[in-house]
């Protein structure tokens, strides 16, 4: 869907963006994470043509349309990480401005504005002045917005920064609810946990540079963590602690009264045989799973001294 | 057929109904406009029964369309700037200038938008001065038609002036830097393309012009000065200067285009001309393509 090609911005000497190469498949939830200054904005704003890119190219979808192209910005619905305001307007005038901005008659805009604040659930405010709307339902009105147009990728910089936690939690029900619809959407945060909740696929970049990209689970096997085995056990902890250091490539951690920690690499095949020994064995297993890998601790190994 | 709008026009007419400053500036207009009304039927009224004039006042009250029309279109240049300076700058301050960029509207038609929506104000302005404007019209002994053709250049002026407004709003990050710039761009227009004509005759020890006239067709003093003179007794200066000059003191080109209203229709062409160069260099200016820096909103976030 979304194909970043070598992308470099040059800010005089300084290098926001460096030789970045990304693909996000179509239908992708995918999350853009870094610390602040790590490029994310300068690289979405590529993306949307608001910005010369020094070198490098963006496609989307099929077309090889040159970016900033009417094609283009048909494809894109962009949320920025700011709200821009008029005062005087009301909501409805709001995206009657935006609908017709993309050449829809008016009448088409109220019908379609009408589904748009449902879904963003604003039909209530359908009358009310913009600038009197809470922070969180302008981002959400924001995305109403960028959806007029029903764009194949809507981009969404930082779209959780200032909201409250409240409305973080809808922020995301809505963004998972786009998702589930089909929509290609792509998260900007410097905030990991954040994404990792809701999207299957993350990107993590640092100073300019693409760290690592993939989808979630893959990125977890990535981690140091991802390799440990926590065991809970009930009874027989002897006979456990025997079969674990008789299995080849496992070394047995820690024992606790009723837990053991082992490490070591270890294929889900070998683990279901494993257990089946164990349970012959008469050990009464209560818990047998692979530490989840930390995403934050991950974050923070990646980025290095980037991340404050 | 259903007739769209830009929205950038609807959207700012709408805005700006609702927000004290139209209605003020409105107010203002009309008050200045009346008193100037006054003063001049004062002077006039004075004049008619001094020794020197006639007495008769209505002699004198076609005295008051051209001191009526003079006052009003220097109004309305005076105010186009402080309607179009903030228009970019605004929007980008406002940070709404990337989302629009980001939508199917083309950074000309942003600009268009912009002037055509200065202009429609500059409309409201004009109409609400048209009952003093008539009634200096009719004591004029001006015909219906005449007030459309001022209608026509006052648009012609003031989409002059939007588009140099917009020019200088989207080149510099402050609205009164824009402002100011604006009035340097009415110097250079009214001013300085005055300048190498004066240099031309004082070379020719005053004997006539040569073709630097030709700048003077850029002049929307000189243009609206013609407008004028053909408006109220359908001579033309410059066709006086094709009369008392011989065609190798003027200029082939000067000596031909003095002929009747060939002047002011070339000179109105040539400064539409240069209104939509005006547009198209602030269209140019504002597509972020065409940025290397890529202006990032100053806003600062909170993080
Ligand atoms: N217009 C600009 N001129 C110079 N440097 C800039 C400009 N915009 C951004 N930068 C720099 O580029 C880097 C990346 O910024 P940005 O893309 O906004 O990061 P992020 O969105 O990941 O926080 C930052 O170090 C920032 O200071
Ligand atoms: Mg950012």
């Amino acid at each position: 869907m979304l194909y970043i090609n070598n992308l470099t911005k040059n800010y005089g000497s300084f290098t926001a963006v460096n030789h970045l190469t990304l693909h996000i498949p179509e239908g992708d939830l995918f999350g853009f994470v870094g610390p602040n200054g790590a490029g994310k904005t300068t690289t979405i704003r590529i993306v949307c043509g608001l910005l010369r890119a020094s070198a490098g190219s963006v496609i989307i979808g099929n077309t090889a349309a040159a970016a900033g192209s009417r094609e283009m910005k048909r494809l894109i619905g962009y949320v920025p990480d700011f709200f821009g305001v008029y005062d005087n307007l009301k909501v409805r005038e709001y995206m009657d401005l935006y609908g017709s901005m993309y050449g829809m008659y008016t009448r088409d805009i109220a019908k379609l504005t009408d589904d748009l604040l449902e879904l963003v659930n604003l039909s209530d405010k359908k009358e009310v002045y913009v600038d009197t709307l809470s922070r969180g339902m302008k981002q959400r009105l924001c995305v109403a917005r960028a959806l007029l147009h029903n764009p194949k990728l809507l981009i969404l910089d930082e779209p959780s920064s200032g909201l409250d936690p409240r409305a973080r939690v809808e922020m995301k029900e809505l963004l998972k609810n786009l998702h589930s619809m089909g929509k290609t959407i792509v998260i900007s945060s410097h905030i990991l946990s954040e994404l990792s909740e809701m999207c299957n696929s993350i990107g993590i970049m640092n100073r300019g540079q693409l760290i690592t990209a993939g989808r979630i689970e893959d990125i977890l096997q990535q981690l140091s963590g991802g390799s440990r085995l926590c065991v809970r056990i009930a009874s027989g902890m002897d006979n456990a602690v025997r079969l674990m250091k008789e299995q080849a490539g496992l070394v047995v951690e820690s024992v606790r009264e009723n837990e053991m920690i082992v490490s070591g690499s270890i294929t889900d095949e070998q683990i279901s045989a494993l257990i089946g020994r164990l349970i012959q064995n008469q050990v009464i297993l209560t818990g047998f799973y692979r530490e989840e890998g930390n995403l934050e601790t991950l974050f923070m190994q990646l980025t290095g001294g980037g991340a404050q | 057929m259903r007739i769209k709008w830009n929205p950038i026009v609807k959207k700012d007419l709408r805005v700006a109904a609702r927000s004290m400053r139209i209605s003020w500036g409105l107010f203002a207009y009309e008050a200045l406009l009346t008193m100037v009304f006054l003063i001049a039927l004062a002077v006039i009224q004075a004049d008619s029964r001094s020794i020197y004039g006639s007495g008769n006042v209505y002699n004198h009250l076609i005295y008051l369309f051209p001191v009526i029309a003079i006052a009003q279109v220097f109004i309305v240049t005076l105010i186009v700037p402080i309607l179009t300076a903030s228009a970019i700058s605004g929007e980008r301050e406002r940070q709404t200038l990337d989302i629009m960029l980001t939508t199917c509207m083309s950074p000309f038609s942003i600009v268009l938008g912009k002037v055509s929506s200065a202009v429609v104000h500059i409309l409201f302005f004009v109409t609400a001065g048209m009952p003093i404007m008539a009634l200096a019209f009719v004591a004029g002994g001006l015909n219906w038609m005449n007030l459309f053709y001022f209608v026509l250049a006052i648009i012609l002026l003031s989409v002059l002036a939007g588009s140099i407004g917009i020019f200088c709003s989207a080149l510099c990050r402050r609205t009164i830097t824009a402002v100011i710039l604006s009035f340097a761009f009415y110097f250079v227009f009214g001013i300085l393309t005055g300048v190498p004509v004066v240099i031309d005759g004082a070379l020719r020890q005053w004997e006539g012009v040569g073709d630097s006239m030709l700048f003077l067709l850029f002049n929307p003093i000189v243009f609206f000065e013609e407008f004028f003179m053909q408006l109220m007794s359908e001579e033309s200066i410059f066709g006086s200067v094709g009369y008392v000059f011989s065609k190798s003191d003027v200029g082939f080109l000067t000596y031909h285009l003095a002929k009747g209203k060939l002047w002011m229709l070339v000179s109105a062409a040539c400064l539409t001309a240069t209104a939509v160069l005006f547009m198209l260099a602030a269209a140019w200016k504002v597509n972020p393509i065409h940025s290397s820096a890529g202006r990032r909103p100053s806003g600062k976030r909170a993080k």
